[in-house]
């Protein structure tokens, strides 16, 4: 069989990281062709290459033995190729059938939008996907499940010969993953190649026919699923068994420093009304708790809250160290000795304006400061101190905070906040993005400052992540906390099982 | 232009430094002055910059320094990721008080065009830089409270300043559209020659060491560059806001009293019109990005001597004042210095300048506007602006030929 698509020697940098190196692989048309790997392994890299998302590369992609060049998403499209990407592209602010026709919206005879025409066409769709949504609603209104059918309503609305799917299910319930997968048989029957990327291995090996992984950027192996199974692919994306990493044993928890109680967070204009409700636990000194959940579960609403940067205000109470605090912004939560390594980095947590230096310096300037005047020298060692302490590669204070790694980068933000000497240290997500050698040195760096007597949380999308470094692990559904689970209690199954618990 | 984060001492090799001394937008800033001030120099047939170099100086640095006060607080807004369009307003306004504070306290003297006084002039003063950091506030508020867009905030009170400014004359100059201001020695302030370049360089010196050495600057800076992660980092970014417009409204209250000085008269009508995108295009001329976060204070001072050298050097050319054409200077001057950088940047990636229908459009445009300029400047020297709108035509033409043959062969 001729592959419908051929990926040679595909090569993409950027500054300071390959992201792909010379990956070369088939994909045979019908197939339903599963890509494996961690987070920053170049999964989705690949994928926006292979949709036209990034342009320029080094290398060369071929569709059905012709070689192609995408300039950008549209072209791509007009060859029949489609994605899904993880986080949704759709307007919010539009109904559902304009965002099916976005871009190539039917007309009536005197050129004005057609919205009956696509009404009714969008409403055939989302029947043949299962989804009983009206077409006129707005995108905004609807559960990121049904936002997701949406997009492959969009795709589904032209000629789509290859669907790329990235992590599809990550923010999915049970249900709704069921419903995705049945719809996904259903277009193999009309012969449509599938692209999956996923890092969920069950349901990799329930619908692939063969597997590729990643890993670092690189090609590892690509399979075929009956010839393999669940162990040797684990072994293969992660390179090493990361279970085997023993963190956690002698650590000793100390006294409470926090203490949330009814913390709830209001979601105006929504119908579930609560983003949080009702959270309530404690923090020790020299503990790591964890925080699980799906996506859209409230992880990272916690975690603002406790840092006074929601925006809105919570109700509920928080004691540090036995007081009753209530933060109106972060400068108040930093003063009191708490920090917060935000999930997005580039989007919150960089200043790719700032040297490296100047990136990690920004939270504690006063301290290298004279009567307001900012003393280089002094700066630069405080600077330099914490990053020789975490290993932050980086050439000099003057380097490109953007010139740095994905691990260098959460390196140097957690340096940022290592220097305002913090009691509690709450961590969002601190190794998305971050190659598999560095996330281990994160996992080591945050072992040792929970010896040093901090107070950690953390999250995380990756529950093996959690299950290795944390003492205790507090699941989150839909804004609510539906279990609490000892280190030794703990298994990804449990917490899946009270991540997806909804309520009756 | 390179983007120019806040300069902190150098480290590596002295070659290393130098390279990047050499790429600096100052530096390019500073060989396009002497540049521009040269070939004026050589085109001019009356040889003004020859023989008469210092009046020619004095004079370029008196209008560097009025337009430098306020296009300081531009940079410093722009820098922090915001914009002020209120500047000219707010100079037109601040005359106003300053007129009207005078006229209050020391009715008869005004009336009968006799000296006010010290006390009446500082107070009047004083009242004026008051009314500034109100007006600063007010944006802040505006901002900050209410929600508005920099943008929108700032061009309610461009539109309105400039009216309540005429209103409040009228109704207590019974009627009348100005204030006259006799004294003397408050006409002295603007028309001495070094009081606003000396205040100039001493505001300039102030607002670099601030936004440069100190941690409020460097707060800044990150706000303009990241204002999320900036209020997640623990930064105010509201009272660095209130700093920022406050800083550019009191700056641009300090520049309406030295206009006012050199007219002698307050008249909120004419006062300081469309100076407030001047000052703008000076930031942005100096390295400051729109999208804030980078830009520096030299670069910004340069910027505004740069426009006020082109400026001077096309009145010199065409030997009358540069009124008429001075929007039209600021105009071209931004876009060659900003489209410079960019089109540097497009013809990298490989995408063509010239190409599609927008492209023969902008063939008869830029063919049609040289024409136009040449015929406008060039009426002493002889030259006919057809001949060279022609030949630009021409040149265009080819240019978008080779453009296409050389993306044409570029892979697939």
């Amino acid at each position: 069989m001729t592959p419908l698509i051929s990926i040679l020697k595909v090569t993409k940098r950027f500054p300071g990281v390959v992201a792909l190196d010379r990956v070369s692989f088939d994909v045979l048309p019908g197939e339903l062709h599963a890509i494996v790997g961690e987070n920053g392994a170049g999964k989705s890299t690949l994928m926006k290459i292979l949709s036209g998302v990034i342009p320029d590369f080094e290398g060369e992609l071929r569709l059905r033995g012709q070689a192609v060049r995408f300039a950008d998403a549209r072209s791509a499209e007009k060859h029949g190729i489609r994605i899904i990407h993880q986080e949704l592209n759709l307007v919010e602010n539009l109904s559902a059938a304009a965002n099916v026709f976005l871009g190539r919206e039917k007309r009536n005879r005197w050129g004005l939008l057609d919205d009956r025409g696509m009404a009714r066409a969008t409403a055939d769709l989302l029947q043949q996907l299962e989804c009983h949504i009206s077409p006129s609603q707005l995108v905004r209104t609807l559960r990121v499940g049904d936002q997701q059918l949406i997009e492959i309503a969009k795709a589904l609305a032209v000629e789509t010969d290859i669907l790329i799917m990235d992590e599809p299910t990550s923010a999915l319930t049970e249900a709704e993953a069921a419903r995705l997968f049945r719809i996904i048989g259903r277009l193999r029957q009309r012969g449509v190649t599938i692209l999956y990327i996923s890092h969920k291995l069950e349901e990799v090996f329930s619908l692939a026919d063969r597997i590729t992984v990643l890993r670092d950027g690189r090609l590892v192996q690509m399979l075929n699923r009956h010839e393999t199974n669940v162990r040797a692919v684990t072994h293969l994306m992660v390179g090493r068994e990361i279970e085997a990493m023993d963190l956690g044993t002698g650590r000793q928890a100390g006294a409470i420093v926090m203490e949330v109680r009814d913390l709830c967070l209001p979601w105006p204009g929504h119908a579930r009304a609560w983003r949080l409700q009702n959270i309530s636990f404690a923090l020790r000194r020299g503990e790591i708790l964890g925080i699980a959940g799906l996506m859209g579960a409230g992880r990272t609403e916690l975690l603002e809250c406790l840092f006074g940067a929601s925006s809105e205000t919570p109700t509920g109470s928080v004691l540090l160290e036995g007081r009753s605090v209530r933060f109106a912004h972060p400068w108040e939560a930093r003063a009191a000795g708490i920090a917060l390594v935000t999930e997005d980095r580039k989007r919150l947590g960089l200043f790719a304006n700032l040297s490296a230096g100047a990136n990690v310096s920004i939270c504690t300037l006063e301290r290298a400061a004279l009567g307001g005047l900012v003393r280089p020298r002094r700066e630069r060692s405080l600077a330099g101190e914490a990053i020789h302490k975490l290993g932050v590669k980086t050439a000099a204070f003057e380097t490109a905070i953007t010139s740095l790694s994905g691990g260098n980068q959460q390196k140097a933000i957690i340096a940022r906040w290592l220097l305002t000497k913090p009691k509690i240290l709450l961590l969002d997500d601190p190794t998305r993005g971050v190659d598999i050698g560095a996330k281990e040195e994160l996992y080591r760096l945050m072992d040792q400052l929970c010896r040093e007597g901090l107070g950690i949380i953390v999250t995380s999308s990756e529950l093996p992540e959690l299950l290795t470094l944390c003492d205790r692990i507090l699941v989150l559904c839909e804004g609510r906390m539906t279990a609490e689970f000892s280190r030794s209690e703990a298994t990804e199954q449990v917490i899946m099982e009270a991540a997806t618990r909804r309520e009756s | 232009m390179t983007s120019a984060t806040p300069p902190s001492s150098a480290s590596g090799s002295v070659c290393d430094a130098l390279t990047r001394l050499l790429q600096r937008t100052e530096f390019g800033l500073i060989a396009a002055i002497v540049a521009v001030v040269l070939l004026s120099a050589a085109i001019d047939t009356q040889h003004v910059y020859f023989n008469r170099p210092a009046d020619s100086a004095i004079n370029v640095l008196r209008q560097t320094a009025l337009l430098g006060v306020f296009a300081l607080g531009a940079a410093v807004v722009i820098i922090a990721g915001g914009i002020d369009l209120s500047s000219g307003s707010v100079i037109a306004f601040s005359g106003t008080v300053c007129g009207l504070v005078m006229l209050k306290l020391a009715p008869d003297e005004m009336r009968q065009g006799l000296p006010v006084g010290m006390p009446v002039m500082a107070a009047a003063i004083a009242a004026t830089l008051i009314v500034g950091s109100l007006i600063g506030s007010l944006h802040t508020w505006l901002i900050t409270v209410v929600g508005l867009p920099p943008f929108v905030a700032t061009l309610a009170t461009l539109v309105g300043l400039r009216s309540l400014g005429r209103a409040l004359i009228a109704h207590f100059n019974s009627g009348s559209s100005q204030i006259q201001i006799f004294d003397e020695r408050f006409r002295y302030l603007s028309t001495s020659v070094w009081i606003p370049v000396v205040l100039f360089v001493v505001l300039a010196a102030g607002v670099w060491v601030l936004m440069a050495r100190t941690v409020v600057g460097r707060h800044l800076y990150a706000l303009g560059g990241n204002e999320s992660a900036a209020r997640l980092s623990g930064i105010r970014t509201d009272r660095l806001k209130w700093l920022a417009y406050s800083l550019s409204a009191v700056l641009s209250a300090i520049a309406g009293i030295l206009y006012t000085c050199e007219v002698a008269t307050a008249d909120p009508e004419k006062l300081g019109k469309g100076y407030e995108l001047n000052a703008i295009a000076a930031a942005v001329v100096g390295g400051c990005s729109l999208l804030g976060g980078t830009g520096t204070i030299p670069g910004a001072v340069l910027g505004v001597l740069f426009l006020r050298v082109v400026i001077d050097g096309v009145a010199k050319i065409i030997k009358r004042s540069a009124d008429i054409y001075e929007g039209l200077i600021v105009g071209v001057v931004v876009v060659v210095a900003v489209a410079f950088t960019q089109l540097r940047q497009a013809g990298r990636r490989g995408q063509r300048v010239l190409g599609g229908p927008l492209g023969i459009v902008t063939i008869v445009n830029l063919a049609v506007l040289t024409g136009l300029l040449v015929t406008l400047f060039g009426q002493d020297y002889g030259v006919d602006g057809r001949v060279i709108g022609g030949v630009a035509l021409v040149v265009l033409i080819l240019g978008r030929l080779l453009e296409g043959r050389s993306a044409a062969v570029k892979p697939p």
